[in-house]
């Protein structure tokens, strides 16, 4: 019976661990893809040797390099998602091969899964970095290797080689490579020798040791990260307590399997496979179920639309699911406003004030950076940049971004600091995906009139600021306005404007700058401005019968007829939403 | 099989080193070949690391020759940034104290050599300080990441690391300052949520203090130490910075309020006077070179910041008593910028006692923000002031200091590309005049400037390796309770 059992299960494991991979390819691929996107903004990974210098220069920098160079793959996520799949797929397989080694029957093998089942709900959170991953399989492959290696003084020396390998690779995942070797030693022994104890006393020493002499070497960090090594958290300061126990399990695993196959006689070995895979399936569902944060994975949806100027998309998203987040709600604004429709459908949408056209200035990486995306195309060059700037001094791993570093590139062209921009160019022309752009916009410095003539930076130029005022995020309005005064073709600007007054419900200031639209030469009235003259003059008396009939369409003025009267008569929330949740009048007199 | 080929693999390599293809038929060129960093007709210490080069465009290949009176010659060809060769350069820089170094470049194009004319670099006879230091920082606006305090010997490549932020996650070093290029007196800050002062000195370890006191208007910054090492001055001052809208404009730093005080090293006591205290805005003292004058800049109380552009400072001075910790009863205006429409920041003093070199820009204080910023020399013996036109730019030429003979100057310049400062070197000659300046030296200079991302801040000689007891300075940082300065009350 077991002879034809075995076969059977041997190909069996490879077909689970496809199908693993398979789910975790959908996954990240297809439902969790711009969480890649993100990641892949905040880093720059360049084909330098300064660059590589940088990481290896300390314990564990060689995984956060790795983890960098992968991460660059991201720029496609359906890439990031195979990269992602294939680690997590390798992870498992290399613990599996472990077990194999130690002779255990492969019936155990869904247990192998668990490390890999725990890492990937880690990597719902977009702030654990593929660098820990990466740690994480070197522990593995490493200790295999140890495994590997014939027994006697070459596996003992192999072993102290590996240790000091992997601590600088991987930083202190070493103490679990200590741990595996000792466990290998002693497991199953039921005389320990001399010179096991020996070894097994070196191997502790080295281990104390290690990062006591790195940090004599290194001396610039705190002793802790000589512990830790590796940016597993993109807030250094941070350690969540759950990498260790995964670290753990990847030792612990095997060992436990092995005792587990000593003491447990497995007769239907078919129905424990089923059972466990059964258990594991649900144990994932669970996991990654608990783990994802899809509101996050939309807010990120939106901000990766704007920054790659898809904004019909960006549209369609917000017509599918009204976004609520601030975030998402100022780029759903952008993209009306670049396509011309902000006036006109701004209040279709779910609106939360000011904030959602222009998000206000914080002190870390997200926010400025789609705050900076709406300067950008407003034509405030400097503040974009310097938003662009904070972004990536912000990155707490001490990273650059490659999103910020191809935006000062864009500002300083549209300033005409060429110098400046080619420095960034050039930084650019040493990554993957971005050196094309790179070296076109290189190819069109060189000559000012290709600046002028390009669609985007030509035009922007032109709108940017040309008396100089010192910026205030407390009045932003006035700067919006001085902004679309400085250029009074500045269409996105003067919508900025009075749509901030129509979301602050500033009628007076309303009435008082949308006549500076005259320089704009509207033929229709966008509907949500048609709505918001004609309640004012209405409520006013002030107006002429010609400036109504001129300005305001006759379905607008029907309208606002049969919104009085239902507001006069009812007041119910939820019916005037209902009825009249698209206009304007809705916002002002429902939305708080 | 595998290892012959090894070898001709290696012979191919040796070969292709060593071998040059002869500058042949060459067409002359009447014009000056442009190179980057630009080393044309620049003084250099006897002792500076290769000055390594390449041409600004991109050529088949290109032929330097470097020849001097001696024998030593350096023939290198490359198809980009060759290296010189630091042995070879040491020696030709010691053959020629005192004299030039003729550099020929020849370019090939199209199968056609084309030999510009010659230039030339001039070896000083005047020694320099053997290390220069300096904070490498982005140029960023308020938030900060990696940043960190650096050594680098002038006569080789070599950076290390002074201090870096990444001790202590969140913190911001800066400020550092050494009695007249002498690192056994060494202060400097690091701010953050563990910040503090460090002050050093032979006689006294290392100490973090906390600098803030109920009588001053903010913890101490911009140190000059004073000649003897017992006194440290400071500024006190409640600083903003803004942001510009308009292109060429980018970040705007301004006080509220400034003081100048000075710190008693030995009785950990903060000095001042009633002059210095005032409702004027007084900032960045150093002392003179005998220890009896204390010179900073001053301007009238303004509105701020309604008047950030109507701000001016002018270059002052106030005696000083190192016996005694007191001070004049008359505060001397040496340089009065307000009449030219300009402000006068970092005063610095040779320390021959002979000039004060300073930056003049058009409002304000901190001038590495100013495009128009450039570097003057006071002279004392005259009172007469002019720009040092051997090393200004177009850009911003700002923070300065004196080597210890008082002979060669290093300066930030942002003048490579307008943001990112570099270090710039100037021999000064016995008339305080300035030679022209050159770029610090770096293997591969051009693809070094071009990828670094941060700027060159506060270049100060060093005479000496600047070392400091990390373990130690993490310990002091890490305690809740630093001892703080005390205020002597008159």
């Amino acid at each position: 019976m077991k002879q034809n059992l075995f076969p059977k299960i041997i190909g069996v494991d490879t077909v689970f661990s496809l199908v693993f991979g398979v789910a975790a390819f959908i996954f990240f691929g297809f439902y969790y893809s711009f969480h890649l996107n993100y990641q892949e903004q905040y880093q720059l990974f360049l084909f330098t040797p300064r660059y590589l210098l940088d990481f290896v220069d300390h314990p564990g920098g060689l995984s956060d390099y790795l983890g960098n160079f992968f991460t660059q793959f991201y720029f496609y996520s359906r890439n990031g998602a195979l990269i992602l799949a294939a680690m997590l797929v390798l992870l498992q397989r290399l613990i599996l091969a472990t077990t194999i080694k130690l002779g255990i029957p492969k019936h155990w093998m869904p247990i192998t899964f668990l490390p890999s089942i725990l890492y990937w709900s880690l990597l719902c959170d977009e702030n654990y970095m593929l660098g820990g991953l990466i740690a994480m399989i070197l522990l593995a492959l490493f200790s295999l290797i140890y495994l590997k290696t014939k027994r006697g003084t070459g596996q003992m020396i192999t072993g102290i080689l590996l240790l000091i390998i992997l601590y600088w690779s991987a930083g202190g995942l070493f103490v679990l490579l200590t741990l595996f070797i000792l466990f290998t030693k002693f497991t199953g022994k039921s005389k320990i020798g001399k010179n096991d104890l020996f070894y097994a006393i070196a191997l502790m020493l080295i281990t104390l040791i290690l990062p006591h002499l790195a940090k004599m070497v290194v001396l610039q960090y705190p002793m802790q990260k000589f512990w830790i090594g590796v940016n597993y958290f993109r807030f250094p300061e941070n350690y969540p307590i759950v990498l260790p126990v995964i670290a753990l399990l990847i030792i612990l695993i095997p060992f436990a399997l092995w005792f587990l196959s000593k003491i447990l006689t497995i007769k239907k070995a078919g129905l424990l496979l089923s059972i466990l895979t059964l258990l594991l399936s649900a144990v994932t569902f669970g996991f990654i179920y608990n783990s994802a944060d899809f509101e996050k994975e939309e807010m990120m949806a939106y901000d990766f639309q704007i920054r790659m100027r898809r904004w019909d998309r960006v549209i369609t998203m917000a017509d599918k699911k009204e976004p609520t987040n601030p975030i998402s709600i100022a780029c759903l604004n952008l993209a009306l406003a670049e396509t011309g429709q902000l006036g006109e459908k701004m209040f279709e949408y779910y609106q939360n004030g000011i904030g959602g056209l222009i998000p206000d200035f914080t002190s870390n990486a997200t926010i400025p950076a789609t705050a900076g995306e709406v300067y950008y195309h407003l034509g405030l060059i400097n503040t974009a940049q310097r938003f662009a700037f904070e972004t990536m001094e912000a990155l707490p791993e001490y990273q650059k971004s490659v999103r910020s570093i191809k935006r000062l590139a864009e500002t300083n062209i549209i300033n005409g600091e060429y110098a400046l921009a080619a420095k960034y160019l050039h930084l650019l022309q040493k990554t993957l995906y971005y050196r094309k752009w790179a070296s076109n916009s290189l190819e069109i410095i060189k000559d000012e009139k290709r600046v002028e003539q390009h669609i985007e930076w030509g035009w922007l130029r032109k709108a940017r600021i040309q008396k100089d005022f010192l910026f205030s995020e407390q009045e932003k309005l006035n700067m919006i306005g001085l902004l679309f005064m400085n250029n009074n073709r500045n269409m996105i600007a003067f919508e900025y404007l009075v749509s901030a007054t129509l979301l602050d419900k500033n009628l007076q200031l309303f009435m008082r700058y949308f006549p500076l639209s005259s320089s704009l030469n509207y033929k229709v009235i966008p509907k949500h401005f048609q709505e918001a003259l004609l309640y004012v003059w209405e409520t006013t008396n002030e107006h002429t019968e010609e400036e109504i009939t001129s300005s305001i369409s006759n379905s607008i003025r029907t309208r606002l007829k049969k919104y009085n009267n239902q507001y006069d008569n009812t007041r119910n929330a939820a019916i005037m939403k209902k009825n009249f949740g698209d206009t304007y009048w809705y916002y002002l007199h429902f939305r708080n | 099989m595998r290892l012959y080929l090894s070898y001709i693999f290696l012979l191919l390599v040796l070969f292709s080193c060593s071998s040059k293809e002869e500058v042949s038929n060459s067409q002359q060129v009447s014009s000056l070949p442009d190179i980057q960093p630009d080393y044309i007709g620049v003084t250099v210490p006897s002792v500076i690391a290769p000055l390594n080069f390449s041409m600004a465009d991109n050529f088949e290949l290109t032929d330097f020759v470097f020849s001097g009176k001696g024998n030593t010659t350096i023939h290198l060809q490359s198809s980009s940034t060759p290296e010189i060769p630091i042995n070879k350069w040491k020696d030709l820089l010691s053959e020629n104290i005192g004299d030039s170094i003729k550099v020929e470049v020849s370019v090939k194009t199209e199968n056609q050599w084309l030999s510009y004319l010659p230039f030339f670099i001039h070896v000083s006879a005047d020694p320099i300080d053997e290390s220069i230091c300096y904070r490498l920082i982005a140029p960023g606006y308020e938030v900060y990441s990696k940043m960190g305090i650096y050594q680098r010997t002038l006569a080789d490549f070599k950076q290390d690391a002074i201090l870096e932020n990444t001790l202590v996650s969140g913190s911001c070093v800066n400020c550092h300052s050494f009695k007249q290029t002498d690192p056994s007196y060494l202060t400097f800050h690091v701010r953050g949520d563990h910040g503090a002062t460090f002050v050093a000195t032979p006689d006294k370890e290392i100490t973090a203090y906390s600098t803030k006191t109920d009588s001053t208007l903010s913890p101490s910054v911009y140190p000059y130490w004073h000649p003897s090492g017992d006194y440290i001055a400071y500024s006190n001052n409640m600083t903003r910075q803004t942001f510009h809208t308009r292109e060429s404009e980018r970040i705007e730093v301004f006080d509220f309020k400034s003081d100048v005080t000075v710190y008693n090293v030995k009785t950990n006591e903060i000095i001042t006077s009633p002059l210095l205290k005032t409702e004027n805005f007084e900032t960045f003292p150093s002392f003179s070179p005998d220890g009896k004058r204390l010179y900073f800049t001053c301007a009238g109380p303004k509105n701020m910041p309604a008047e950030f552009r109507d701000i001016q400072y002018n270059l002052c001075a106030i005696d000083f008593d190192p016996a005694t910790g007191s001070f004049g009863n008359h505060i001397d205006t040496l340089f009065y910028a307000e009449g030219m429409n300009k402000s006068v920041t970092f005063p610095r003093p040779s320390y021959d006692g002979r000039f004060i070199m300073f930056t003049l820009i058009d409002f304000g204080q901190f001038s590495i923000w100013h495009k128009e910023a450039d570097l003057w020399m006071l002279d004392l013996a005259t009172g007469e002031a002019k720009p040092l036109d051997g090393i200004n730019s177009n850009d911003t030429e700002s923070y300065h200091s004196w080597s210890s003979n008082s002979r060669w100057t290093v300066f930030s310049s942002r003048r490579g590309d307008g943001l990112y400062t570099r270090p710039y070197i100037a021999h000064i000659n016995e008339n305080g005049e300035a030679d022209k300046a050159f770029l610090l030296p770096q293997k591969d200079p051009v693809n070094f400037y071009k990828e670094l991302l941060f700027s060159y801040n506060i270049p100060e000689f060093s005479n000496a390796p600047v070392k400091l007891n990390i373990p130690e300075i993490e310990e002091q940082l890490m305690q809740e309770e630093k001892p703080s300065f005390s205020f002597k009350s008159n």
